[in-house]
């Protein structure tokens, strides 16, 4: 029934041109690793105007990671992981999903800090800081593996899938 | 764990075969933060200048903002984006002589691998350009020409940053292509067209 709502699926898999989760998560990487740059300067420095700019960057990547979420879910489910793909996606699934509570949670504390203390962090801050790089590096490179290793949603791999060649 | 990380990340590398010598490819990684960075800082700016109709959404919301703080977001994120962009521009450049582009594939939009890749590549060093134009542009908008104004950002710089929206739009769908149709530098993909299953070639090894 819902299958004849959507457009048929093309060679990459996809209901629609290209995949649009690495797309969406553009907004993630890039604006938690800016906003942990920004901190450290900051942190360093004590140009507390760049505060502003971690905590609005941090922001921006909570509302960026539930869309994040939805289309990696989506595409997740499109993708027909073969056997040697499947435990990696499942992680990249599991910390995708878990990463967007932990965020909501960093900027929730942010959110207090900027509203109690707006020129100092906390050292704990940074902790998670550094504890949040890790994650979402880790988390880059489980995507990236889907993508450069196992060719997820490339017509090279729907193709051999679709052919009964990926069992 | 440690020693299953280690048989894993050795599989990975003894299947060495995305034709890099690196496990998988830097520049899509920078092309996160290029993008990511410049878009909010367009966006940052405009929501900078329109700050007097959202007030009350700021208020409502009970977040503190002024707009001075919001065209910070525009400054240092532009500034950021372009430092990183020649990183981004010269892996790019790197992975692309590298590549050993399939020649019997036609993307979406009609192109071969070849042509592809040097509209990509050309693209590239023009968005470079105009990237660090844009930040030359706001640099003397912030600190030169408008310091003592409310508005730090001209309306012409604004609409200039969705142009290169659009532009960025259809660079990053032909780097796409380059991805997802012929499968450059793909370990799976290029398995495939040497006759491999990748799914044997991939499998983890089980300590």
């Amino acid at each position: 029934m819902f299958q004849d709502l959507l457009p048929p699926l093309n060679d990459h898999n996809l209901p629609y041109p290209d995949t649009i989760h690495p797309i969406v998560v553009h907004f993630v990487i890039a604006m938690v690793l800016f906003a942990v740059f920004c901190d450290v300067i900051g942190y360093f420095t004590k140009n507390t105007r760049l505060y502003e700019v971690s905590w609005w960057n941090m922001m921006f990547a909570t509302l960026s990671i539930f869309v994040a979420v939805i289309f990696g879910q989506i595409e997740a489910g499109l993708a027909t992981p073969y056997a040697a793909a499947a435990s990696d996606l499942n992680l990249h699934t599991l910390i995708g999903w878990s990463l967007s509570g932990i965020l909501a949670a960093v900027t929730g504390w942010r959110y207090i800090i900027r509203l109690r203390t707006p020129d100092s962090l906390p050292a704990a801050y940074m902790g998670l800081n550094l504890a949040l790089t890790l994650l979402v590096g880790f988390q880059i490179y489980l995507g990236d593996k889907l993508v450069w290793i196992y060719g997820l949603h490339t017509e090279a791999v729907v193709e051999a899938a679709r052919g009964g060649l990926l069992q | 764990m440690i020693p299953a990380l280690f048989g894993e990340l050795s599989a990975v590398l003894a299947a060495g075969t995305n034709g890099l010598p690196y496990v998988m490819p830097i520049h899509p990684n920078l092309v996160h933060l290029t993008l990511g960075l410049f878009i909010v800082a367009i966006a940052f700016d405009i929501v900078a200048a329109l700050f007097p109709l959202e007030k009350a959404i700021f208020k409502f919301l009970a977040i503190p903002a002024t707009s001075s703080n919001l065209y910070d977001v525009g400054w240092y994120n532009m500034l950021a984006a372009a430092v990183i962009t020649f990183f981004t521009v010269a892996a790019g450049f790197y992975e692309m002589l590298l590549a050993d582009p399939p020649q019997d594939v036609i993307s979406p939009w009609g192109l071969g691998a070849t042509d592809t890749m040097v509209w990509h590549g050309i693209g590239g060093v023009l968005i470079l350009g105009l990237m660090v134009g844009m930040t030359v542009w706001r640099g003397f908008q912030r600190y030169v020409w408008r310091q003592d104004r409310a508005r730090q950002v001209q309306w012409s710089y604004l609409v200039v940053g969705l142009g290169i929206f659009g532009l960025l739009f259809v660079h990053g769908t032909l780097g796409a292509h380059l991805g997802s149709d012929f499968g450059l530098h793909i370990n799976a993909d290029r398995l495939i067209r040497a006759g491999l299953d990748p799914n044997t070639q991939l499998m983890p090894i089980q300590p």
